[in-house]
């Protein structure tokens, strides 16, 4: 890369565990590296030396295919080296602790931790005893920072790069879903006029944060709507986000069922042709077709999805590349 | 002329030994009895406390409650020394030791070891486990309602009233059904004594992790609704008007109740004459839910003009780490206006005490994830400096402070038929004649919270790191020495 030097000297995080510590600043300097890594990811042959003898761990407490395939993929074509745990085959099975784990990781030589873990929160754990960056992979209910820098990379690769005033409604079980927060903080920075849509069992406490932000008092974030109206909020919208809905609603009482969902809230495109002409269609994956969203919406010429898949890689490989860099920028500056 | 506050003929240098002679003069003594404070001396003797001097006139010229200060020991309702079952996090001699630092002469502890205290062989043990620590902290205790506190027979309640436990309780947890609470709200009515009930509706706080609100939501914390505090309070004031019909003796206590609609229900219920009384603790009188999103700030200060909370977001008040382990507690942090409403409660009477709901726990318990943590905060060497943090901040005046430290959890046992007369019921004053049983803490001067400070095994507590007011320079209970401040001894 030409300016493999720059953008890394701007740097100041050493862990990336939610998108609500970043200024509009920072998240435009990952945009940028974004950019560049995408340059990569067209070549013949996708692979640089940036990282080059670096140790990349993953360590993924829950089920997931495509953020940890993602996360892997970018390392190698940093030509990190990659170390791969899951809990199904390590000693956590044993009983062993976060702590314990994380420690032992450390000892192994594991440099850059990605982490997915079921509890929110479980990162910053991590990041108080790791000594070196703690990238978050997904944490419980609370943060997916990863997937929300892809989508706003996404929707500024096809709206274009100032999405001031653009509307972008996120549908779905809003209440237990890291992505849709991770995305209020970026969506809120970006100025979008954001909609936060689904059934009110799903949506529990959720219009408390939006009318405590409705004032405009949070520094750098604007404000957000909270709907239970699903016309109301793909209407004239030039972004919708389906969000996956799980069985388990079901059985702690917050649907009565799928059907009913998909006929009430589900992406369909009927609901669709509400929107913007020129409007996307996204999905943070893994899908319900015909849940949250209509089988040919998800594969129509509107919908972004493998775009989101393809921009993820590299995303995360500015942000591995950020937080490496980041760090030894810093280092060789005290040095000097 | 000696300076004021200072002692002569220190007190003897081991703990558990009668103290045969403390003078201080020219200190700041409150009593919550007759609500008097002001300048004056005391004297013990052979651990009695010979003599209580107020000053007047020139004699108390520079004699501030900014200073030294003489209270009565303080009294703690609820506490948990773990002994037996759980005693890497406190025992009973760790606890004790905890509590006489904290100021205390007189603890009551929870049930809920391992075995339960659920018949008298197990009070027994805690007994002698006080006897062989040495210290002259008075150990209380309550039984528990259930057998094993499983929820679904009687404890040997009756055998357990011979053997003197206060009352009962499982907490920890709520009594299981409503069914079982009228049961025991009777039987232990029929004995003089009081059902204790940590208050929670076990249906809405299944995987709960936070009070549900503004700061859980953006946290991704499953919420904890307030209407799980106040279905239970409403269940049990139900079931003890039903009571107190068939059992006229029948006494129910609601223990460390958090949310303002529950202390409303309270304060309704003894308007209307039923024998409720509750408490508050210093946790939820300071302490928010925004602290784990990382916010330090005392509740009081994060309140606006109008009585509503401030966003500490908007406020950049966010200073610390967030999910600290140690600020998951049962029932959770709630907001600065349930906080403010404890506050109120406890300056109108609905709140008779503050108790510490002193919970240790050992760092495997609690140097895990947020949601995985075990529930609870070590405070009981931490109850008065809070409470002092109160007072500095105007909303609460120094006696009622020490009142609800000392007279008020007494007033609540004496409301209790077989205990009234008992020692726990004790008038908790600087009365002459008296076992000396008083704290002497420095108002003003100022102590670092640390593991090391801290005499518990139970370094879970959110203050860490902090500089509270109040240091506390001596402790007797019943007339022999339980804590002496290491400085404060050298400076003599």
């Amino acid at each position: 890369m030409t300016t493999a030097t720059t953008p890394a000297a701007t740097w100041r995080h050493r862990h990336l565990i939610d998108v609500d510590v970043l200024t509009w600043p920072e998240f435009e300097l990952i945009m940028r590296v974004s950019e560049e890594m995408k340059g990569i990811l067209a070549r013949p042959i996708r692979k640089v030396p940036a990282l080059n003898g670096r140790r990349v761990t993953t360590l993924f407490y829950e089920a997931s295919t495509r953020t940890r395939v993602s996360f892997e993929a970018a390392a190698r074509n940093l030509s990190a080296d990659v170390v791969s745990v899951s809990t199904a085959t390590s000693s956590v099975t044993k009983g062993e602790s976060l702590v314990d784990t994380v420690r032992t990781l450390e000892a192994l030589g594991a440099e850059i931790l990605v982490m997915r873990h079921a509890v929110s929160g479980a990162p910053y754990l991590a990041a108080e005893i790791f000594s070196g960056h703690v990238l978050n992979g997904g944490d419980g209910w609370h943060a997916h920072p990863t997937q929300a820098l892809l989508d706003l990379y996404t929707m500024r690769e096809k709206l274009g790069h100032d999405l001031r005033g653009k509307k972008v409604a996120i549908v779905g079980d809003i209440l237990h879903s890291r992505v849709a927060r991770s995305n209020i903080w970026s969506l809120t920075a970006a100025g979008a006029d954001l909609w936060l849509c689904g059934p009110a069992t799903l949506l529990r406490g959720m219009d408390r944060w939006a009318v405590a932000w409705s004032g405009g008092a949070i520094p750098g974030h604007g404000r957000f709507n909270v709907t239970s109206d699903v016309n109301a909020a793909v209407k004239d919208a030039d972004v919708v986000m389906g969000l996956r809905i799980q069985r388990e609603r079901m059985q702690g009482g917050l649907l009565p069922s799928l059907r009913e969902y998909a006929a009430r809230f589900g992406l369909t495109a009927e609901r669709v042709a509400l929107t913007k002409p020129g409007a996307i269609v996204m999905h943070p994956g893994p899908m319900n077709e015909g849940v949250e969203i209509a089988p040919d919406v998800a594969v129509s010429g509107r919908s972004v999805i493998l775009d989101q898949v393809a921009n993820g890689v590299a995303v995360r490989m500015a942000l591995l590349y950020l937080l490496a860099g980041g760090h030894e920028a810093t280092h060789v500056e005290t040095v000097r | 002329m000696s300076e004021p506050g200072a002692s002569r003929n220190g007190v003897g240098p081991s703990v558990g030994e009668l103290v045969e002679r403390f003078e201080l003069e020219k200190a700041w003594l409150v009593d919550p009895i007759s609500g008097r404070e002001g300048p004056g001396e005391i004297v013990v003797v052979d651990g009695i406390l010979e003599s209580v001097n107020w000053l007047e006139g020139a004699e108390a010229d520079g004699v501030t409650d900014k200073g030294v200060v003489v209270a009565p020991g303080f009294f703690d309702l609820h506490a948990h020394f773990r002994e037996p079952g759980f005693e890497d996090a406190e025992t009973v001699a760790s606890g004790s030791s905890a509590a006489a630092h904290g100021g205390y002469t007189s603890v009551a502890l929870m049930p809920n070891t391992q075995p339960a205290l659920d018949e008298p062989g197990a009070l027994e043990r805690i007994r002698l486990a006080s006897r062989a620590s040495g210290s002259p902290v008075e150990i209380l205790a309550f039984g528990a309602v259930s057998a094993n506190r499983a929820g679904e027979t009687l404890s040997a309640m009756g055998e357990l009233a011979d053997a003197g436990v206060l009352g009962y309780s499982d907490d920890g947890a709520p009594v299981r059904t409503g069914k079982l609470m009228r049961s025991a709200l009777l039987y232990a009515g029929m004995l003089g004594l009081p059902i204790v009930e940590h208050a929670e509706d076990l249906e809405f706080t299944s995987g709960a992790e936070a009070h549900e609100g503004y700061v859980a939501s953006i946290m991704g914390l499953a919420g904890w609704p307030s209407a799980a505090e106040v279905n239970a309070v409403s269940r049990d004031l139900a079931v003890l008007a039903d009571a107190i019909k068939d059992e006229p003796r029948a006494r129910l206590h609601i223990t460390h109740v958090s949310t303002a609609e529950a202390l409303d229900l309270v304060r309704r219920a003894k308007a209307a004459g039923l024998p409720v009384t509750c408490d508050v603790t210093p946790h939820h009188l300071a302490l928010t839910d925004e602290w784990i999103a990382g916010a330090r700030r005392w509740a009081w200060d994060a309140l606006n003009q109008d009585g509503t909370s401030r966003d500490p977001w908007a406020d950049s008040a966010l200073t610390a780490g967030p999910y600290n382990t140690s600020l998951r507690v049962n029932p959770p942090l709630s907001t600065p206006v349930d906080a403010a409403a404890c506050l109120a409660a406890l300056l109108d009477g609905t709140a008779s005490a503050v108790v510490t709901d002193h919970a240790p726990h050992t760092v495997v318990d609690k140097e895990v994830e947020f949601g995985k943590a075990a529930n609870g905060i070590s405070g009981i060497e931490t109850a008065l400096g809070v409470l002092l943090e109160l007072v500095d901040a105007g909303k609460l005046p120094l006696v009622r402070a020490i009142a609800a430290l000392t007279t008020g959890p007494a007033s609540v046992v004496a409301g209790w038929p077989a205990r009234t007369a008992t020692a726990a019921a004790r008038a908790r004053g600087l009365v002459e004649g008296a076992s000396a049983d008083l704290v002497v803490f420095d108002r003003t001067d100022r102590w670092k919270v640390t593991e090391e400070s801290l005499r518990s095994k139970g370094k879970n507590s959110p203050l860490l790191g902090r500089e509270l007011p109040g240091r506390v320079l001596l402790t007797i209970a019943a007339g022999r020495l339980a804590y002496q401040d290491a400085e404060a001894d050298d400076a003599e």
